[in-house]
């Protein structure tokens, strides 16, 4: 690279920054340089990383990506982009990228304890066509079943819905999603019949507090963060509290820090609501027009196997979801328990920081915006964790107006896109609907053109659950879409791995990289990434946006929603479905999957001349129409008219995303609202319309303490987490060789004098024991992440360090999400555990 | 050896009374420069590195100077460094 480009290439960089900072540059930096200049060809596409949405621009040189930098016209992100987003240009060439089918040989057959060997698409389509076809015949479609992902494009995720419940007739689909936010969205339901936030990213710039619950937004969620602090500096008044089990980048920045010990969430939230009540803070007139009463089961288990002790103690482990109508007197009675004194001694919080936070949400002059992630979401009380929020905001009717805002963050770029909105989860169709719900099942077979009575109305089996039947040998056929589930699961070693090396089952990963999952299946399959295919996500705010295919994916490497449509041309409707199905419908006779999944008159309406043709669009070519537009077009029939209603799809190529529902063209970014929604009838102010009576459910629920705490053999927390450079699982972000280098594997993060107390120094090896497992990493007790005494901190991205092996496999049990933030270890010294090894 | 070039820019929010002390600790940084952005509390850096690793590393060591709310970056391009010799 000369000088002059070095020099060029930096005026752009510097412009580009000042441009999304709103900054003016002296006279001489100001020369923005088009694309043409420096070679490239700029395009527009969502962030591969995380569920913020930010908008990137990324320029390609020779059919390769070369430079990313945020999109000034992205109104998520304005034209900022974090140190995730960074990696963007790099994540498709690590240099142990996919390019060929894998499957386990021995002699040239496939065999289970055989070695990986490079066959073709056909080999390995008609392998695991074989393999599905046996266990179906054998077993039965609940034998059958698929691990999707958040990470999966719209129509990919819907692709895969049609194929596993329509096509194989199994309701065995579960995202990744299940594991980080299946407690936000199953509480949206219960409290406002209706996935998904009321507000949006413009609450940022409108509250005058942010309460941050078990989120540490400056690692996690930056740009975001970035809104947040433009905020506080610009308006003094402006407060922010973040309440963690530990001090981190946040707590730093943060007015208020609130330590709290793990699980006490639940009293400090309780107890606001106490203070609210006892202040007459109420707003009363709102509670009564808009909200209902209800109260929880009690003592509902922790989603462990059903023979597990604590299954068997609890009362209500089988009917933890149900919920019983109440009243305000007697929500006020529950609460009232939780006095000062209480939520501090369970949390650990002296009791004036507790009050200023309570005063925060009372005050009926404060706006506030809550936030969370996984802190709440991956919790054994998740669910009620959500809603204790909501109670909070709908006792003081702060909610559903600029700057007044619960607002659930999101971890994956299309958890709501795909895993909500589409309904990739095990009891959900589009749009909301529900497998169990005959009116739900019957409208999409409807829009679907299928048989009445094809598709299955048993609940499948969700995310933990998959892993359990696995292993029992009871779920046989096994398709692993876009997820490092090996990685990712808890108790893995016990509960996830010995399922997929299980001789009864037949594992197949599709991913683009050998990911420790990928190499433990029997086949691998090599995926396109991100701008090697035509996409479209859903992100955290009800934003919906698209991206054209850039460049194209490496050999042999196709796109999940290639490898899904051309696997159901091998299945005839005569092999899958039942023959009573088929003889009271016999048009269906004979066909292939393809022929009534995807070939069905719907998808493949719209022609190839409609692609945009300075655009590739290997998948559109391969089947010879325009399949995403068909696929999208398809499943937006099932939202519009009802509060889900999705723009067209040309619309979305031109714009920067907007948010659901788009009515009229316009979109919508407060929900409920009289003025601000379209959905809300004129006089009434506001509805919560998604539940009949259009009000909402203030759902009162206790503490409970947590599956497992310290003893005094396994005497420390354990909560696992991310780091700010690592996302995901690591699959990508480790890819590139530097920054493996920068933060290269997990470490320990323990405070200083519980390392004293073990004779542990920086930086010495170690063992962290549980009941379940261990795993050999190194102490730090300095560093970003502070840990209070009692407690350590390990991320989980680390292949070589798989500190799921130890975590406990126990969820909330209305949502089915593990909780991976507490659970009780050991640490010891690897030295002298190997001394006590020998003795 | 044929290395890359990377070339990627920032904009850091400080706490408007910590600038001047910024400023001084961010030209101490090996490829960095300020382009301006000091009275809104917005400076504007672009960083020059031979590797992403470096890129990463400086980045933290910006975020971690007092009074730094966030360093966020933008741009980033990289190219070897041979192709255009």
């Amino acid at each position: 690279m000369d000088l002059t480009r070095r020099t060029l290439l930096k005026t752009q960089a510097a412009a580009a920054a000042a441009t999304a900072a709103n900054v003016a540059l002296p006279a001489s930096a100001q020369n923005i340089l088009t694309g043409e200049d420096l070679h490239l060809q700029w395009s527009k596409a969502p962030c591969r990383f995380c569920g913020t949405g930010c908008g990137v621009m990324v320029g390609v040189k020779d059919g390769r990506v070369v430079a990313t930098h945020g999109d000034m016209q992205a109104e998520v992100n304005r034209g900022l982009n974090c140190v995730k987003g960074y990696f963007l240009s790099k994540i498709m060439y690590g240099s142990d990228r996919l390019t060929q089918p894998l499957m386990r040989m021995k002699n040239g057959q496939f065999a289970k304890d055989g070695e990986f060997q490079p066959v073709s698409w056909d080999q390995a389509f008609d392998e695991m066509a074989r393999q599905f076809k046996r266990v179906l015949k054998e077993k039965g479609p609940e034998a059958v079943g698929m691990f999707g992902s958040g990470q999966w494009t719209i129509w990919e995720g819907y692709a895969a819905s049609k194929l596993m419940r329509a096509g194989f007739r199994t309701n065995n689909l579960d995202p990744n999603a299940r594991h980080c936010m299946a407690s936000a969205a199953v509480t949206f339901i219960r409290t406002f019949g209706m996935d998904e936030p009321m507000g949006c990213y413009d609450d940022f710039e409108n509250a005058d507090a942010f309460v941050l619950w078990g989120s540490n937004m400056a690692e996690m969620h930056p740009i975001l963060w970035t809104r947040i602090t433009d905020r506080r500096l610009s308006h003094p008044h402006v407060r922010i509290a973040t309440l963690s089990t530990y001090e981190h980048r946040t707590t730093d920045l943060s007015d208020m820090a609130l330590i709290f010990k793990p699980n006490s969430d639940l009293a400090i939230m309780n107890y606001i609501a106490n203070y609210i009540i006892q202040t007459g803070a109420v707003n009363r007139d709102f509670v009564e027009k808009h909200c209902n009463f209800r109260m929880a089961n009690t003592d509902i288990g922790y989603g462990l196997r059903p023979d597990h002790v604590l299954e068997q103690q609890a009362q209500h482990a089988n009917d933890a979801q149900v919920s019983s109508a109440s009243s305000f007197e007697d929500y006020a009675k529950l609460m009232s328990q939780y006095t000062v004194e209480k939520a501090s001694e369970l949390s650990g919080i002296p009791k004036e920081r507790l009050e200023a936070l309570a005063k925060l949400y009372a005050d009926p002059k404060v706006k506030v915006m809550s936030l969370w992630t996984m802190g709440f979401n991956q919790h054994v009380r998740g669910v009620w964790a959500n809603h204790m929020v909501y109670n909070l905001h709908l006792l003081t009717g702060k909610i559903a107006e600029p700057g007044n805002s619960p607002f659930s963050l999101t971890g994956q770029p299309s958890a709501c896109g795909t895993a909500r909105e589409v309904g990739t989860f095990s009891h959900r169709l589009p749009a909301d609907m529900q497998v169990n719900n005959p009116e739900h099942r019957k409208h999409a077979e409807e829009i679907w053109k299928l048989p009445h009575g094809l598709l299955p109305e048993k609940v499948g089996y969700h995310a933990v659950q998959q892993d359990r039947m696995l292993k029992d040998g009871k779920l046989n056929a096994y398709w692993i879409m876009c997820n490092n589930n090996l990685q990712t699961a808890p108790n893995t070693n016990n509960e996830t791995y010995p399922g997929y090396r299980n001789p009864e089952n037949f594992v197949v990963v599709s991913d683009a990289y050998p990911t420790v999952t990928a190499m433990a299946a029997d086949v691998i399959l090599p995926a396109a990434m991100w701008v090697e295919k035509e996409g479209a996500y859903g992100n955290a705010e009800r934003r919906t946006h698209f991206w054209h295919q850039l460049v194209n994916a490496p050999g042999d490497a196709r796109s999940d929603l290639w490898q899904l449509v051309e696997f159901s041309k091998r299945f005839t409707t005569d092999e899958v479905w039942p023959a009573q199905i088929l003889d009271a419908n016999p048009d269906y006779k004979g066909k292939s999957l393809y022929d009534v999944l995807f070939a069905n008159g719907e998808v493949n309406k719209f022609p190839v001349n409609e692609l945009d043709p300075a655009y590739e669009n290997r998948e559109a070519k391969a089947f010879g129409f325009y399949v995403q537009k068909g696929l999208f077009e398809e499943y937006a029939s099932f939202g519009r008219g009802h509060g889900h209603d999705l723009a067209p799809f040309d619309t979305y190529h031109q714009v920067r995303g907007l948010r659901w529902p788009v009515v009229n063209g316009q979109e919508t970014r407060w929900r409920y609202r009289e003025g601000l929604d379209p959905y809300v009838e004129k006089g009434s102010g506001l509805q919560f319309y998604g539940n009949p009576d259009k009000k909402a459910n203030i759902m009162g629920a206790p503490y409970e303490p947590p599956a497992e705490s310290p003893d005094v053999e396994y005497d420390l927390w354990l909560v696992t987490g991310r780091v700010l450079e690592h996302w995901h699982s690591g699959s990508m972000t480790l890819r590139v060789p530097e920054l493996y280098k920068a933060f290269p594997g997990a470490v320990v993060f323990m405070h200083p004098d519980d390392a004293a107390k073990r004779h542990l120094r920086r930086g010495q090896e170690v063992r962290v024991v549980s009941r379940r497992g261990e795993i050999r990493s190194r102490v730090e007790t300095r560093g970003r992440n502070r840990v209070p005494q009692g407690l350590i901190f390990v991320p989980f991205f680390d292949a070589s360090q798989l500190i799921n092996k130890v975590t406990l496999d126990a969820t909330d049990p209305i949502s089915k999400q593990t909780d991976f933030k507490k659970c009780a270890v050991k640490v010891v010294s690897a030295a002298t555990a190997d001394a006590g090894d020998q003795q | 050896m044929t290395g890359e070039c990377h070339i990627s820019s920032l904009v850091v929010h400080t706490r408007p009374d910590k600038v001047p002390a910024i400023i001084e600790r961010v030209r101490e940084i090996e490829g960095a420069e300020i382009h301006g952005g000091a009275e809104a509390g917005k400076l504007i850096v672009t960083l020059e590195t031979e590797t992403e690793h470096q890129v990463v590393e400086r980045i933290n060591a910006i975020q971690l100077l007092d009074g730094v709310l966030a360093a966020t970056l933008v741009f980033h391009h990289f190219e070897p460094v041979q192709d255009q010799e």
